[in-house]
């Protein structure tokens, strides 16, 4: 185990019910980096999430967190902090009550602090959790997480339903939380623009599969966006387009950067942005949905995943 | 603190939000018995809120995904479901005690002797009353979840004990040689209701 990792998943596979399995996911954070989990909804984040944290067994593969493997002692559970995107407390709690009731679990629980962030955040110790709003549930959470001094957040769509006002702010939350060098972010989202400022690291996860791991350079620079005529983005070349996405007038896809040079020039070529990745390698659920103008990317094979 | 000490008191903060409506209750069976026997005061109490309080937890975990909080807290799963027991019992205990003060002045009121063996004797019968009914209770809900089993979970208990007094024509009197053998029976009820509750727990339904 390696104790300059905040997690990794190495080849891990479970089937959620007949209809959905993750398959060979292998992934890995080292420790004082965020890392952005990429993937429509239904690509299987929370999952791996689940996983990772030890909710939901794994049928093969590996799992490290934090220098134990997973399952590991419970106590790893005081170094994590978790934020998914809705609230996991009693709603008729308030927010004095929370800390009443989840102290006695965390040895390293600081009231103190837990009353300046709720301070910080604008948070009523008087409010109860049911009328928090999305924005001030997902605080709390991450006010609870912080109390304990975790050393690993884990957030699961906190974004998902807030404002930009909001989603700035936590973008601060966490910018602070990483300036303790042995501080890890693992967050997942399908807003891209989230990750514009604080990702180091990006995993794209489609259908199940790590469709593509590494530094966020390194995933802007794997891929770049066509656009050409109706009929100037064929497979004829060689390269294989992801996403395609066509209209009577006009074709665009993604193709891996290495391929790019393959279609003819005609085609124009440019740097994708973040979500431009997402929206085409992501393209797959769409097509499942009825588009039906979609090619998604295939797997790769382990090799490509960095 | 113990996990399980933990977890109870969880359960208790759990419940504490909804006090009233458990005061409420507990206020309405002293009403109903209060002109009756004070004997059936302590087993009515323990069988009509004491299994309604020990299983609240269940209900608000329902609603408010606590199942989520129990995975994330630095707490083993085995400490999680004895918790629940944990706090069980000691619902029984605060009931119990309530209910026999209460049973106590109504008995001087209505000038009727009550202490001693009949108060062992209420008392043995209350546990057995809460065994039976929490460990046939909380497998189920920790198999099922509280809103998809609760109904058939409220009223099982009900149930059994409702067939046993009526097929064996239990009394007070008629049960008093049994009375040695209900705390240790119902000892031995809880205990494998939380062993058959932790297999249970491996194939709960999510």
């Amino acid at each position: 185990m390696s104790s300059d990792l905040a997690f990794a998943l190495r080849g891990v596979s479970t089937a959620v019910g007949s209809n959905f399995a993750l398959r060979d996911v292998s992934f890995q954070l080292p420790t004082g980096y965020v890392m952005g989990l990429i993937g429509a909804n239904g690509a299987g984040k929370t999952t791996t999430i689940r996983c990772l944290l030890g909710m939901r067994p794994v049928e093969t593969g590996e799992i490290e967190l934090l220098g134990h493997r997973v399952p590991g002692p419970v106590s790893l559970r005081q170094d994590v902090g978790v934020v998914l995107d809705h609230t996991y407390l009693v709603g008729d709690w308030r927010l004095a009550e929370v800390e009443r009731a989840l102290r006695p679990f965390y040895d390293r629980w600081d009231g103190a602090r837990y009353r300046q962030l709720l301070d910080e955040f604008g948070l009523d110790l008087l409010a109860k959790v049911k009328d928090l709003s999305r924005g001030m549930a997902v605080k709390l959470m991450i006010t609870v997480a912080l109390s304990h001094h975790a050393r690993l957040l884990v957030l699961d769509e906190p974004t998902s339903g807030l404002d930009p006002v909001t989603r700035d702010e936590l973008s601060g939350i966490i910018g602070d939380f990483l300036i303790d060098e042995g501080h890890s972010v693992l967050f997942s989202t399908h807003i891209t623009s989230d990750l514009d400022h604080i990702g180091d690291y990006l995993t794209l996860i489609h259908d199940g599969r790590i469709v593509r791991t590494g530094t966020k350079d390194e995933i802007l620079e794997a891929y770049r966006v066509v656009r050409g005529g109706p009929h100037d983005l064929t497979e004829s070349a060689g390269a294989h387009l992801i996403g395609v996405r066509r209209t009577s007038t006009a074709a665009q896809a993604l193709v891996r950067t290495e391929e790019a040079g393959l279609l003819g020039g005609d085609v124009l070529v440019e740097a994708p942005t973040l979500e431009e990745i997402a929206v085409h390698v992501g393209a797959g659920s769409q097509s499942r949905r009825g588009a039906g103008r979609h090619q998604p990317e295939p797997s790769l094979s382990t090799g490509e995943i960095k | 603190m113990t996990a399980i000490a933990r977890m109870a008191l969880l359960d208790l903060r759990t419940v504490a939000p909804y006090r009233r409506q458990g005061l409420v209750l507990f206020g309405l069976v002293v009403l109903l018995f209060a002109n009756r026997s004070a004997v059936v005061l302590v087993p009515a109490l323990v069988l009509l809120v004491t299994s309604q309080i020990a299983a609240y937890p269940f209900l608000v975990s329902d609603k408010a995904g606590l199942e989520t909080l129990y995975a994330v807290l630095p707490l083993p799963r085995r400490s999680v479901l004895y918790g629940h027991y944990a706090w069980a019992v000691g619902c029984f205990l605060a009931t119990a005690a309530a209910g026999t003060a209460l049973a106590v002045v109504f008995a001087r009121v209505e000038a009727v002797p009550f202490g001693g063996r009949t108060l062992l004797n209420v008392l043995a019968v209350s546990w057995a009353l809460f065994a039976v009914s929490v460990a046939i209770q909380f497998p189920l809900f920790i198999r099922f979840g509280y809103s998809r089993i609760s109904v058939l979970g409220t009223t099982l208990p009900l149930a059994v004990v409702t067939l046993a007094v009526v097929r064996l024509r239990l009394t007070l009197t008629s049960i008093e040689a049994w009375v040695p053998l209900l705390w240790p029976a119902g000892v031995a009820a809880i205990v494998i209701s939380a062993t058959v509750a932790m297999t249970a727990d491996h194939r709960r339904v999510r």
